[in-house]
């Protein structure tokens, strides 16, 4: 059964099992730069304990993981390609890329303002190009949720360099 | 009887009602928008509802969680597009009927047979709660352990594609809970330096970026996907008949969602599959299934619903979430200060009336706004998708933000959420992360507990009976999918 299982080890799952070993190791190896810990707390459980014990039980699970596609394919009901058959289109990666910009900039633009960006360079982004109902989206939405919670909630938020705000 | 006037008094509060009401409409909306869920609804008003009193904030989640389930179903049976999984089931049946011309008579009967399974949850969920919250108080460390290494092991049978996914997941919401500075000795762990992190990773902005930005990601994909325009419709109540024929399915769903939802870990997808598939089981026309019966849209739809009033028990009762949104609701708790736990019972029982008020009025409000807007929530799901998803990030941010008034929050929303969305496409869940990072934290403190009152001797830890119990049932949770699995295989070789 092992036998035939090592035969049908799934590529993807190989690479991200590899990826989460990776990923256990370098939490071990981060938790062997905690700080020492004082004679006092001898009798304690150490901090490092419980986050090992994790990274045990993760890896071992994680080195299942190439395997299972063969075992469940055995009984007919492996559905786990269903999400990833079909490449993850540029899109996604340009939306993340855009809200990281659009997050970065957003303590110098201010919130307002940071609201109104995401607002408009998003729709534009997934293929938004009817202007007036873009731009009354743009404008109208982030004013919108500011005055609410501005004056409702009364939260702060920051200005930015153009000091533009509804506090 | 003080603590129940009380607490019911504080639900019947005009502002609690309106909050109810607020909750309900955002519940349905949220459900029976594909891609937004009730857990993406409560992850996203969790911030806000900072500023409110924690009674008013948790009757207004409770509602919206009832709500979001019932909402799902409208657009899986208009459009066989469930908006939110647990009502994948319904849409076997109810779509089917919508297309023969009966989508009012379909919609009617997934409203009452809802609204039935969530009331009749509810004098579970009053009964129970405080009869398993005095049993808890007794509890000690080691068997709060062991309830949660319960919990955890869960996971393995939870909806989702894989338990072994599920579990892995599990343990890395159970890393992340360690992150901070440890309570024993107070040496910092992996905080890489961000002094915003020495109390550990903040539960709102990661359950935001596991559940909205994940899902924009995912969106961002099919934005120029076109849904079905919806019909007109008018939503009719059940017949005489329909409701004769029904009585049956609904009571049995009813009783299986409590108990599935009462179960820690498990949800109302898994009632609604198990409440389907139960409603066929009994069926004496099982061949019709699937083309538009009412018993396959009243088994899911009461056993649905039914899990919510279920899953509230364990919540409050242990502290132990009983489904992933109940998980965001418990982290809106902790968030409020809160230990949920038998001692929050004991010391304010009202809080428990109040929600129980709360989800009452939720259901009866979700049947009537069901009922009356059904066709305008549908209608909803026109909104293109190009300003839906801005719009639900910029709340994202918001949210995120507004908690402590920091942009760390912010990035680490982002990262939850690239991070979310690698998972998804993998196979791994959000809601057992949260799950994992939720419990993590006692799971860790009774380990340790438990440890100086046993001198670190592990095997003193199966002294409790009780221990020993949850223990065996943990073991019975982590094997349980493979042997269903082997009961089902060996079944469908002998169908006989």
């Amino acid at each position: 059964m092992w036998r035939s299982a090592l035969g049908r080890v799934h590529r993807t799952d190989l690479a991200l099992s590899l990826t989460i070993l990776a990923l256990v190791g370098a939490g071990f190896y981060l938790s062997t730069t905690f700080e020492e810990v004082s004679p006092l707390f001898a009798d304690t459980i150490q901090p490092e304990f419980f986050p090992r014990l994790l990274l045990w039980t993760i890896g071992i699970l994680a080195l299942l993981l190439p395997f299972e596609h063969a075992f469940r394919s055995k009984r007919g009901d492996s559905g786990l390609d269903e999400d990833r058959r079909v490449a993850v289109q540029p899109i996604a990666y340009v939306t993340f890329a855009a809200a990281l910009v659009l997050v970065a900039a957003a303590e110098w633009l201010g919130t307002y303002l940071t609201l109104v960006a995401i607002c408009f360079a998003l729709p534009l982004l997934w293929g938004e190009r009817r202007w007036i109902p873009l731009t009354a989206f743009a404008v109208g939405f982030p004013t919108a949720v500011m005055v609410l919670f501005t004056q409702a909630f009364q939260i702060y938020f920051q200005p930015g360099v153009f000091g533009l705000s509804l506090n | 009887m003080e603590p129940i006037l009380e607490g019911l008094g504080l639900a019947f509060s005009l502002y609690n009602m309106a909050l109810v009401i607020a909750g309900v409409l955002i519940g349905v909306l949220f459900g029976a928008l594909p891609g937004l869920s009730s857990p993406l609804a409560i992850a996203l008003l969790l911030p806000f509802t900072i500023m409110l009193e924690p009674v008013s904030a948790i009757c207004m989640m409770a509602a919206l969680y009832c709500a979001g389930t019932f909402g799902g179903s409208i657009t899986a049976i208009l459009i066989n597009a469930p908006g939110a999984p647990p009502a994948v089931a319904t849409a076997f049946d109810g779509y089917p009927m919508a297309r023969r011309g009966e989508a009012g008579r379909a919609l009617g009967l997934a409203a009452v047979s809802s609204v039935t399974g969530g009331l009749l949850s509810l004098v579970v969920f009053i009964v129970a709660t405080p009869l398993l919250a005095e049993v808890a108080v007794s509890f000690r460390p080691p068997e709060y352990f062991a309830l949660t290494v319960f919990a955890l092991s869960m996971l393995a049978s939870i909806s989702g594609r894989s338990s072994l996914r599920n579990l892995i997941a599990g343990g890395v919401g159970v890393l992340i809970s360690t992150v901070g500075t440890h309570l024993g000795t107070g040496i910092e762990r992996f905080t890489f330096g961000f002094h915003e992190l020495t109390e550990g990773v903040e539960f709102v902005p990661v359950l935001i970026g596991l559940f909205a930005v994940s899902e924009m990601l995912v969106q961002s994909q099919t934005a120029d996907m076109a849904l079905e325009r919806i019909k007109s419709v008018v939503v009719k109540l059940p017949s005489r008949e329909d409701i004769r024929r029904v009585a049956g399915t609904v009571l049995r769903s009813s009783g299986i969602g409590t108990f599935i939802g009462i179960l820690p870990a498990e949800g109302s997808t898994v009632a609604a599959i198990i409440g389907y598939n139960e409603a066929k089981r009994w069926s004496r026309r099982k061949h019709e299934f699937g083309t538009g019966v009412p018993e396959g849209i009243a088994g899911p739809e009461a056993a649905n619903n039914a899990a919510t009033g279920g899953a509230m028990v364990p919540t409050l009762a242990l502290g132990i979430p009983g489904s992933g949104t109940t998980a965001l609701i418990l982290a809106a708790l902790i968030a409020h200060g809160f230990r949920p736990g038998p001692y929050l019972i004991q010391e304010t029982p009202e809080f428990i009336y109040a929600i129980f008020g709360a989800m009452a009025v939720g259901n009866v409000a979700f049947l009537v706004i069901g009922l009356v807007g059904a066709k305008l929530f549908a209608r909803i799901t026109l909104i293109p998708r190009t300003f839906l998803w801005p719009m639900v990030f910029g709340f994202s941010v918001i949210g995120a933000y507004s908690l402590s008034g920091s942009f760390f929050d912010v990035w680490v929303m982002l990262v939850a959420g690239a991070v979310g969305f690698i998972m998804r496409r993998h196979g791994f869940g959000a809601a057992p992360l949260v799950m994992g990072l939720i419990l993590g934290r006692m799971l860790e403190e009774t380990l340790s507990q438990s440890m100086i009152m046993y001198d670190n001797d592990w095997l003193r830890l199966l002294e409790s009976p009780i221990v020993c119990g949850f223990f065996a049932m943990a073991v019975l949770g982590l094997t349980w999918p493979a042997i269903a699995a082997r009961m089902a295989a060996r079944r469908s070789r002998d169908p006989e």
